[in-house]
């Protein structure tokens, strides 16, 4: 006779989260219990399986594709300035020429 | 002064503010990308928001002058306060950690460094490491080396320690590079011949002390004997030499590191009143991280960043306090910050930088010539994961490892304009995100800092540090910490 495995899904809407997110998301929790990225009609399906304490579990998830979609936006926003702070800092510590960052003497 | 015009800018709402902010007592507290801060009721913060600041308004002027009103930018002013702020940007690792062994004699309840028993076998750094490691070092940009000799416990690997000095000293004589060493160690097999090679070859000397015997002796267990003891005598010993100094050499005032744990919470004043009883003029307030052995007994010597921050803003008063009865001693962290905050200058503190160290600011070498980002990172390998290794101080170059996967990875996550909290915090210029940190408690090198205890432990500190420099008579003695001689 199988054990009966604890499940816990949740969705995620298309209208909110992009596929990065929840694949990002899902990839944290990978380590943890057992976690499958699903279709779904409105979004991504996330299947959580494992031992107990997948209440909490679900929850975290949920925070964390939140920090991942708000990750992507940000990046969105001002990912040329973080990209110039990366390669200045980036460069600089090859000892290579080093690029001011615009607006810099 | 190159002020923006307010007319050539015409999309702009009429002084409008530019600022981060945060609830502190009393009012908010305004910051901004180049470290300004200024702090404003709350019925003005209301008004500042809204842009409802009349030209007269003697409000206006303050926030002007601090760089907080989009209309009225000191743009070269600005820029410039930038600039100091994040100089490391262009600078390159600085600080070379070398792990001359895993062996230790203490086994403290904390234990970070993933020590090993003192009778370990392969795990100690051997010669050729350790000078290829100093060559390594002096193959870095930055014009100032740190060579931090660290462990376990690096005296048990005296000959080696011994060379790897020499070699340090001759390679800065040869590059014209400035360059200071580092000693860390429990000082239990410390002898007045090597003390006396470390004073003439300045070593400056940095040891842990938890405060009275009771409580260092409880946290860090020393089967040969009694670790407080040992620890008192040669920083006795070294502040005696600090004080005659010597003709031929510079000597270092010894430094002394505290780590609290759950047994310190409780004894701020003793503590700190140990660290003034034996003259030390800095006392670091450190919390512990959940990695290595501390992970393990997170439940027995852990807390949470509320308790720590609680503690941690005892402890100032009560330095604050001492100083006002003429005792100099400084809390290092604060001090760190207080360069930021004040004088708009990079202190070196590598845990708290945008990005942070990981290889562009530090490396780690492990006694075998593994390199890693850190040495934080060094231990998660310890423990069997090696995702912070960035090379072989045998086999790769400077240039391969600062461009290596888990270098870029670490500089792209600890960015925090990157970072969806960080980017809109009131402390982004002054702190720094660990990607270590952040895969050891939540998985990821990101982390979430809305759930994140060092994140939450950081606002904490901050927090207590603005509290005090919003009360005159506090500001006072904490600029006195960070004034230019």
């Amino acid at each position: 006779m199988m054990k009966q495995q604890n499940i816990k899904e949740l969705v995620f809407e298309t209208a909110v989260y992009s596929k990065e997110a929840v694949d990002l998301a899902a990839y944290v929790f990978s380590g943890r219990c057992g976690v499958k990225v699903l279709p779904g009609r409105s979004g991504a399906r996330v299947r959580l399986t494992g031992g107990d304490g997948l209440d909490g579990l679900a929850g975290e998830l949920a925070n964390e594709a939140l920090n991942q979609q708000c990750r992507i936006d940000l990046a969105k926003k001002n990912s040329k300035l973080a990209g110039m702070i990366v390669t200045k800092a980036l460069l600089s510590a090859c000892g290579g020429k080093n690029p001011g960052i615009r607006g810099g003497k | 002064m190159a002020q923006k015009s307010p007319a050539k800018n015409k999309k702009a709402a009429p002084r409008s503010p530019l600022a981060l902010w945060e609830k502190g007592p009393g009012g908010r507290l305004l910051t901004n990308d180049a470290g300004c801060h200024a702090w404003v009721e709350e019925k003005d913060f209301r008004r500042v928001i809204a842009g409802g600041l009349g030209a007269k308004d003697p409000l206006l002027k303050r926030l002007s002058a601090g760089g907080f009103v989009r209309e009225r930018m000191d743009f070269d002013g600005l820029a410039d306060r930038w600039r100091t702020l994040n100089a490391h940007l262009g600078q390159g690792p600085g600080l070379h950690i070398l792990v001359l062994t895993l062996r230790c004699n203490h086994k403290c309840l904390y234990c970070q460094s993933s020590a090993a028993g003192e009778g370990a076998k392969k795990t100690d750094m051997d010669l050729k490491t350790a000078l290829k490691s100093v060559d390594f070092a002096f193959s870095s940009p930055n014009p100032a080396i740190t060579i931090e000799f660290q462990g376990g416990e690096p005296l048990l690997n005296w000959n080696v320690l011994k060379a790897a000095v020499k070699r340090a000293r001759q390679k800065a004589a040869s590059s014209g590079k400035e360059l200071k060493l580092a000693l860390v160690s429990n000082f239990s097999l410390m002898t007045e011949e090597k003390a006396r090679f470390l004073l003439a070859h300045e070593v400056s000397i940095c040891t842990s002390l938890d405060g009275p015997a009771g409580l260092h002796n409880n946290n860090r267990i020393f089967a040969g004997g009694n670790s407080h003891a040992a620890t008192v005598r040669w920083i006795k010993y070294f502040q005696e030499k600090y004080k005659k100094q010597a003709p031929e050499y510079r000597v270092f005032k010894p430094g002394a590191l505290l780590t609290v744990s759950k047994h310190s919470l409780p004894r701020h004043r003793e503590i700190i009143d140990e660290y003034a009883r034996l003259g030390l003029e800095d006392i670091f307030v450190r919390p512990l991280a959940p990695i290595g052995y501390a992970r393990e007994l997170w439940g027995k010597i852990g807390y949470t960043p509320e308790e720590f921050s609680a503690f941690y803003g005892r402890c100032l008063d009560y330095i604050i306090s001492l100083n006002r009865r003429g005792v100099v001693l400084r809390e290092k962290m604060a001090s760190m910050m207080l360069e930021k905050i004040l004088n708009a200058t990079e202190p070196g503190y590598l845990d708290a930088r945008c990005p942070c160290g990981a290889a562009i600011g530090q490396i780690a070498y492990n006694h075998n010539g593994d390199l890693y980002t850190c040495d934080e990172g060094r231990m998660v390998g310890w423990e069997g994961d090696d995702i912070f290794r960035v090379g072989n101080v045998f086999r790769d170059s400077l240039r391969k490892i600062v461009s290596s996967p888990a270098a870029r990875a670490c500089v792209v996550a600890s960015n925090l304009e990157a970072q969806p909290e960080c980017s809109r915090c009131a402390y982004k210029p002054f702190c720094g995100v660990c990607p270590v940190y952040n895969y050891e408690a939540q998985g990821s090198l990101w982390g979430n800092m809305r759930s994140n205890g060092r994140c939450s432990l950081s606002k904490g500190v901050f927090g207590a540090i603005f509290a005090r420099l919003k009360r005159p008579a506090d500001r006072k003695i904490l600029e006195s910490w960070v004034a230019k001689k």
